[in-house]
């Protein structure tokens, strides 16, 4: 197992600078200056390329590429182009938090809601129970998440005014002002994963339920929640697993429209803005955030297979 | 335009007659309209001598006579004001050496302070000057600085801040508006609170534009202690300055909060004890916070159209409107077909005979701006025909609207076109339209109006800002849906984008494909130049009003609109008339009741 996950963390790393690097050369092949916008009030080109001397931007782009790689070595994302120019690690650091709080909550609401769910339907295959958790999961899928968004608003903070309409507060400003602050986003956020996670557990202990070692458990009398729980749900978990990984790493990468509609600067949207502004530094280092939450969610997700499977061995 | 606008009562008619008359009590043909040079010297102008100037510009109305209401909110001292700062993300920067939009520079107003500052009527007054005086050739203005003052971090205020200022606003390296100080040749150092500004040239908007606070940004004073101490980068995000209400807190992208700074300048300001400000970027959310009571206050960049009536229709919420300092328009490229122009430096008789001429005049009177607004803005905003606008009222030119050639006429457009060869704008080429994506309903508006009006096919290209304003420069575009804010001055407009030097003229064209940019008059060029430099209010107003006029029936653009300034707040919150600056959120009168 030590050797798997030396190798696999290598390898983690290998594919984390082959990503970098595509996205550096790929950032400056997009048209657009991001000087441009910044030093448009200026109209005096000398002063831009002044600027761009003192960003290093100047040279060329394989001397750019060594620069960026080097300190990266050492730590050191570089700075945001714009504004004062704020460490982009900085920048990562403040957007965690808030994105690992909207995903942390939103994969608790999805799996809250998706758990029971996905039993009750498969328990009750073809029923109107099913049919309507099996519409309801549709409609969960269908249902634009900033719209959803939009709807809690009006609803519980305009209206109702039991929540906060937008914004974040820390943790170390108190628990319940974080949480009143992400109650909607996550239920945003969480509800369209609820629905594919749900459908997965359906379908996965459906298969699970014609199983001949089931067929033995219930012929020897044991009681329906023990089935479903201790020998059920367990076998049905591999392939669950899998999505909820991929759905825990995509909250984690940044539930973009969520974090514009409730105001709250994630990973996400720090990205996103970045890209917009053609902020390299930001971008390059957000993606490298990104691609290291994917690969550690799969590699998370690999190492719980041995734990719910105890057959499956990695060597 | 005001909606639940409070005002105080009104006064008697005797008395607005008296102002009334007051004001026009004048010779026509003296060109300082009665008031002397004490009456245009500083620490401020005063109402008597702008509202004699209103009068003698024609744009004095009895709105003008009544009441500002306080110059400070009633409502008692204390509390939290919570702001919500529409249309931006995060405040990237608030160090006046790199601020590129109204809405930083609008919190900076609260927390920096300038030489000058301007008041409600534009008009600049004392900050962190005391007064000054101008020498006879308009080219040294000797500034007696404000003593007792300190900064945020302490420090006294001296004459040493104001020449640490300007020398670091005057490096391209640190400043992005280096260049607003090209006509400063430099300044002296008269004695701990006293300093002289010597001008290459006259400069009339100097006041205004240069020393401003906020509009300004050159010469908004710093400290250099406190940029040694927290380095640049940390400065930007917390400039510590002499204003009002000093940073306590910056998260990007979450809060920034101002707390009342006890050693400011003027004792009885500022009133509230914190303003919380927290970015929003979306309409909707921006919309619920205040319905919702989570903030009280809107500033920041325009609120989204759609949503004003809205909150218009909110007992709980005030919404007041007012002209916005700044003008948007449709540019034609006037190198490309079917609008292309040989050289503007012609007799407006030569021009109307070529086509692309035609053409240009054409589009612009095709718009019907009264309609754009309503369909595009809502309502609100006033038709524009030139680049000066109605927030500068002793500029502006009321009668532009009705003298242009650029105002609204379907017949002669559809005649133009006909005559250019397109009738019905058969045969006319598609036309690209650059645009950033706020502009979106926009464009599609102008589409739509176009087509219907006079048959042409417009194709919007939006392009993210980056890209878009890099393309501006190059002028590698057919048109251009852009335009101005915070023009605060005369200068701001058509100094800035009329003339064949501006700012904004294919700064990184190509000159043998695109020789004279955008648009080049000379005799534009020529009055522009001169209104710079000419001290006599009137005279400059009437130059300024003259190349408004050429540039407008010479279609330097198809001017659109002037945009409005909508200040959104809760009805407990106290905003005095004292404080309605266009484009501008000072809070320092600011009470909560």
């Amino acid at each position: 197992m030590a050797g798997y996950l030396t190798r696999r963390i290598l390898g983690a790393l290998l594919v984390m600078w082959a990503v970098a690097t595509l996205v550096f050369f790929m950032m400056r092949a997009v048209p657009g200056d991001p000087l441009a916008a910044m030093m448009f009030d200026s109209g005096d080109p000398a002063a831009a390329e002044d600027l761009r001397r003192a960003l290093g931007m100047d040279v060329p782009l394989v001397d750019q590429y060594a620069r960026w790689l080097w300190q990266l070595l050492h730590g050191n994302f570089g700075s945001s182009i714009y504004g004062s120019q704020v460490p982009v690690r900085q920048l990562l650091a403040e957007a965690l938090p808030r994105t690992l709080s909207i995903a942390g909550l939103s994969f608790v609401v999805a799996c809250v809601i998706a758990v029971p769910a996905g039993i009750i339907a498969a328990m009750r295959k073809n029923s109107p129970a099913d049919n309507a958790l099996t519409l309801v999961a549709f409609l969960g899928l269908s249902m634009p998440d900033f719209w959803f968004a939009i709807l809690l608003i009006i609803l519980f903070a305009a209206n109702l005014q039991w929540l906060p309409a937008i914004g974040y507060s820390p943790m170390s400003e108190g628990f319940w002002p974080w949480l009143s602050h992400l109650i909607m986003p996550a239920i945003a956020a969480g509800t369209t994963f609820s629905a594919i996670i749900a459908r997965m557990i359906r379908s996965s202990m459906i298969e699970v339920l014609k199983t001949d070692f089931l067929r033995t458990a219930r012929s020897k009398g044991l009681l329906t929640w023990r089935i479903l729980l201790v020998h059920a749900l367990p076998n049905a978990l591999i392939p669950v697993v899998t999505v909820m990984g991929i759905a825990l790493a995509l909250m984690l990468a940044g539930t973009v429209v969520v974090e514009n509609v409730f105001a709250i600067k994630g990973l996400g949207r720090t990205l996103i803005e970045g890209i917009l502004n053609r902020d390299y530094p930001v971008v390059q280092g957000a993606i490298l955030a990104v691609s290291a939450i994917f690969i550690g969610a799969n590699l998370v997700v690999d190492v719980l297979y041995t734990i719910i499977d105890p057959r499956i061995r990695y060597s | 335009m005001t909606d639940h606008h409070d005002r105080s009562a009104p006064p008697t008619a005797a008395a607005m007659r008296a102002a009334w008359d007051d004001a026009h009590d004048f010779d026509p043909r003296d060109p300082l309209v009665g008031l002397s040079r004490a009456d245009m010297a500083g620490p401020q102008i005063g109402r008597r001598a702008v509202l004699r100037l209103m009068a003698a510009a024609g744009t004095l109305t009895v709105a003008h006579l009544l009441p500002r209401g306080p110059a400070m909110a009633q409502g008692k001292a204390g509390g939290t004001l919570k702001c919500g700062w529409a249309g931006v993300g995060q405040i990237t920067t608030l160090d006046p050496a790199k601020m590129n939009q109204v809405l930083q520079f609008q919190i900076t107003s609260n927390v920096l302070s300038g030489l000058t500052h301007i008041n409600a009527e534009l008009i600049a007054e004392a900050d962190l000057a005391r007064d000054w005086e101008l020498s006879a050739d308009g080219t040294e203005y000797t500034f007696n600085l404000r003593e007792g003052v300190t900064f945020h971090n302490g420090e006294p205020f001296t004459a040493d801040d104001v020449i640490f200022t300007y020398e670091r606003s005057k490096n391209p390296a640190v400043s992005i508006h280096s260049r607003a100080l090209g006509n400063v040749r430099g300044v002296e150092k008269l004695g701990s609170h006293k300093v002289r500004f010597k001008l290459v040239g006259p400069q009339a908007s100097f006041l205004v534009k240069t020393t401003e606070r906020s509009s300004g940004r050159v010469l908004t004073i710093l400290n250099k202690t406190a940029i040694e101490k927290m380095g640049e980068s940390a400065h930007g995000l917390m400039p510590v300055g002499t204003g009002p209400f000093r940073i306590t807190q910056h998260v990007l992208a979450q809060n920034l909060t101002l707390e009342k700074f006890d050693k400011y300048y003027d004792p009885e300001r500022p009133k509230l004890d914190r303003v919380i400000i927290q970015p929003i970027l979306d309409a909707e959310p921006l919309a619920a916070a205040i319905e919702a009571g989570d903030i009280q206050l809107i500033g920041g960049g325009q609120i989204a159209p759609e949503l004003i009536d809205r909150l218009v229709a909110n007992k709980d919420l005030v919404v007041n409107i007012q002209p916005s300092p700044g003008f948007e328009s449709i540019w034609l490229n006037p190198h490309r077909e079917p609008f292309k122009v040989s050289s503007f430096d012609k007799p407006m008789a030569e021009l109307m005979k070529e086509k692309g001429f035609m053409v240009r005049l054409a589009i612009a009177k095709a718009i019907d701006r009264e309609l754009f607004i309503k369909q595009a803005e809502f309502g609100r905003g006033t038709p524009a025909h030139g680049s000066v606008n109605p927030a500068m009222a002793f500029y502006f030119d009321k009668e532009l609207g009705k003298a242009s050639l650029q105002r609204f006429d379907l017949a002669e457009a559809k005649r133009l076109m006909a005559a250019a060869g397109y009738p019905d704008g058969k045969g006319f080429p598609r036309l690209k339209v650059l645009l950033t994506p706020p502009m979106r309903r926009q464009v599609e508006v102008i589409r739509a109006i176009l087509k219907r009006n006079i048959g042409i096919e417009l194709e919007p290209v939006v392009k993210d800002i980056p890209v878009a304003l890099d393309e501006f420069s190059t002028m590698e575009w057919d048109m251009v849906r852009i335009g101005s804010g915070g023009d605060y001055d005369p200068d701001d407009a058509i100094v800035d984008w009329m003339q064949t030097s501006s700012l904004f003229n294919g700064q990184k064209r190509d000159k043998a494909k695109y020789p004279f940019g955008y648009f080049s008059d000379k005799e534009a060029d020529a009055l522009i130049e001169e209104q710079r430099v000419e001290g006599n209010l009137e005279k400059r107003r009437a130059l300024v009003q003259k190349a408004d006029r050429i540039t407008s029936d010479k279609v330097a653009s198809a001017f659109l609109y002037h945009p409005a300034t909508i200040l959104i707040h809760r009805k407990q919150v106290n905003f005095p008339d004292a404080s309605k600056i266009p484009a501008l959120v000072d809070l320092d009168r600011t009470t909560l009741s």
